[in-house]
């Protein structure tokens, strides 16, 4: 059996506001192996996103143990919390999150940018690759504005997958975008999980989170039955 | 690395240009305050420039002393005898190593009268060394000779605006009246450039002898002007003449100097000494100003922080570290800062060509101001922009994932 790419263990993550603490996750245990497509679920306040910032290395853990590939990163510093988010996590947002002044390429490099040994004629190609292959080849040199919705999430996905990460961490990925476009999307991230890509998705709509192989319910801060 | 670099200096600046209003404003405030600076502090540099120039003109520059008969001044008055600056100390002022010609000056301001106009003129009893001591030739006629000193003869050679003044087509052998003695104009002296306070071009040179026994009936000085040999210590050589007078005058050691020894120096701190303070003030002014702009940048860069803190969460969020963001908002303050000391630079250039058209003074190209904008606009840009840039550090990724 091969090793998970992500183990938690007690995850749990509280949150002190003046005087009240709330606590958000309350123990999660969850193992994620290569090539999974996990659909997270549950109700608003139910922790998804919580978790998926510390999943993402976004936020730490206030006890539990967290290895990524191994590595026990819960207590890892700042610098290199940001390499590995850099080097092995993707993120695609609801929002999107395009950079508004830069062009659909540029902002697809922006990943390499902070990779920290410069942009490479290969990193210039293998981002056109992408995005030809999402079908916006000739829309590269296109402002944020001036793309559509569903197009604007392809870009943030080739974003996602310019570094070749090994884990894709999507949050409502379709949340803003029509039916036609959430087929799209949904599509190419099933496309790219079954080429390899390990995926954990956050959504509250069934329809979306049954692309997944596997479907986990958060409930109050913890995984339940549905 | 490199290629990283100028990937991140492209970041900043399409971030610069997203906002041009913004940048525009930065940029506004830090050049109106470097302008006024860069202009104030290269005016008072050309002023004393000029003084400068306008002494060393008259070689008396770095290699030059006055000794003038008299101590200091005290509320106007001399509180010391003034007439104890004779020939022979002069005589062994120039026996000193070190010193390379004296020039010995005896005047005073009397009454001229050309037909039937009178003025108050200064005038003074030269030797024919006083050409040379002063780099001061006559356009006209000849100078003073010894054959004039041992004569006593009445000859004057007059400054280059006296023959205006007293209406003098043909200024020579023409004859004035000096304190009731007629004196025959032999020489016309080219005009120097001189302080409006001090001029020089109406004055009038007659023979030392003549001037003692036949104007002032004295047989002391006014002053004495010395030049040294190039390199001479100026502090020291004042030092060993102002011990020798004191010898020589048989002054006690608790007793002031009755005479006072003027270094160029001294000359050009007198002469913009008001115009010091009013620059200092100035100045002072600026640097005020400069922090307003400070402020301005701290504002904006606060805003344009907040205003792009999705931003930066998602830069955080692709991995850029917290040393990368601190940087990418120092090199854009950076950024603003050499563009508004460029422009302050070249702003200030061009308003002091303006003021040049108006006034007298002199435009000032110097690199020297050029650095002093930069560095103050990089340091108000870097000082002011440290907090918000460091406030960048502290977005949280976490703020992009919205969807609880």
């Amino acid at each position: 059996m091969t090793n998970p790419i992500i183990r938690l263990q007690e995850i749990r993550k509280t949150y002190v506001i003046g005087k009240v603490s709330y606590e958000v996750l309350r123990g999660i245990n969850l193992e994620v192996y290569p090539q999974d497509f996990l659909a997270i679920m549950g109700p608003s306040g139910g922790g998804k996103s919580t978790l998926l910032n510390i999943l993402g290395l976004l936020d730490k853990p206030t006890s539990g143990s967290y290895l990524f590939g191994g590595i026990e990163v819960s207590t890892l510093k700042e610098k290199e919390m940001a390499r590995i988010r850099n080097q092995r996590i993707g993120f695609v947002f609801q929002a999107f999150h395009l950079v508004p002044w830069a062009s659909a390429l540029e902002n697809v490099i922006l990943p390499v940018l902070y990779r920290g040994d410069g942009i490479k004629k290969e990193d210039i190609r293998r981002a056109e690759e992408l995005l030809a292959r999402v079908g916006l080849g000739g829309k590269k040199h296109l402002k944020p504005a001036e793309l559509s919705g569903g197009e604007q999430q392809r870009v943030a996905i080739v974003r996602a997958l310019i570094n070749r990460p090994i884990l894709l961490l999507a949050d409502e990925p379709t949340g803003n975008l029509d039916s036609k476009n959430s087929r799209e999307v949904l599509g190419l991230l099933k496309e790219l999980n079954e080429e390899g890509l390990t995926i954990i998705m956050v959504t509250h709509d069934p329809e979306v989170a049954k692309t997944a192989k596997e479907i986990k319910y958060l409930r109050d801060g913890v995984f339940v039955e549905s | 690395m490199i290629s990283s670099f100028r990937g991140q200096y492209k970041e900043v600046w399409r971030e610069l240009l997203a906002n041009k209003i913004s940048l525009l404003f930065m940029i506004l405030a830090l050049v109106l305050s470097l302008t006024a600076i860069n202009t104030i502090y290269a005016l008072g540099k050309s002023a004393e420039k000029q003084v400068l120039e306008v002494l060393s003109n008259l070689n008396f520059g770095k290699d030059a002393l006055l000794i003038l008969a008299g101590g200091q001044r005290f509320m106007g008055l001399t509180p010391t005898r003034t007439d104890t600056l004779k020939l022979e100390d002069v005589q062994s002022i120039e026996r000193l190593t070190g010193v390379k010609l004296t020039s010995p000056v005896s005047g005073g301001v009397l009454e001229v009268r050309y037909r039937d106009q009178a003025e108050k003129i200064r005038v003074e009893g030269v030797f024919p060394i006083f050409t040379l001591a002063n780099n001061w030739q006559v356009v006209l006629g000849r100078f003073i000779t010894e054959e004039d000193l041992q004569g006593l003869r009445k000859v004057a050679v007059v400054g280059g605006d006296i023959p205006k003044k007293f209406n003098l087509k043909q200024p020579l052998g023409e004859k004035i009246m000096i304190s009731g003695e007629y004196f025959i104009i032999i020489g016309v002296l080219e005009n120097k450039p001189s302080f409006s306070h001090f001029p020089l071009n109406e004055r009038i040179y007659v023979p030392f002898t003549t001037a003692q026994r036949r104007l002032f009936n004295r047989d002391y000085l006014t002053g004495i002007k010395v030049l040294l040999f190039s390199g001479e210590d100026l502090k020291s050589m004042r030092e060993r003449i102002r011990s020798l007078l004191r010898q020589r005058h048989k002054i006690n050691f608790l007793a002031p100097d009755d005479f006072r020894i003027i270094t160029p120096e001294m000359i050009v701190a007198r002469y913009l000494a008001t115009a010091k303070i009013l620059q200092n003030f100035l100045l002072a002014i600026s640097l005020v100003s400069l922090v307003i702009s400070g402020v301005v940048i701290l504002n904006l860069m606060s805003a344009a922080i907040e205003e792009k803190a999705g931003i930066i969460a998602l830069r955080r969020a692709l991995g850029a570290s917290c040393k990368t963001i601190f940087f990418h908002y120092l090199l854009m303050s950076l950024n603003i800062a050499l563009l508004s000391g460029l422009a302050g630079w070249l702003l200030s250039l061009g308003l002091m060509y303006l003021i040049s058209v108006f006034t007298p003074l002199k435009p000032l190209f110097s690199w020297l101001t050029f650095l002093l904008s930069f560095f103050f606009s990089t340091l108000t840009a870097i000082i002011f922009s440290i907090g918000p840039a460091y406030r960048a550090t502290r977005v949280d990724p976490a703020i992009l994932l919205k969807s609880l």
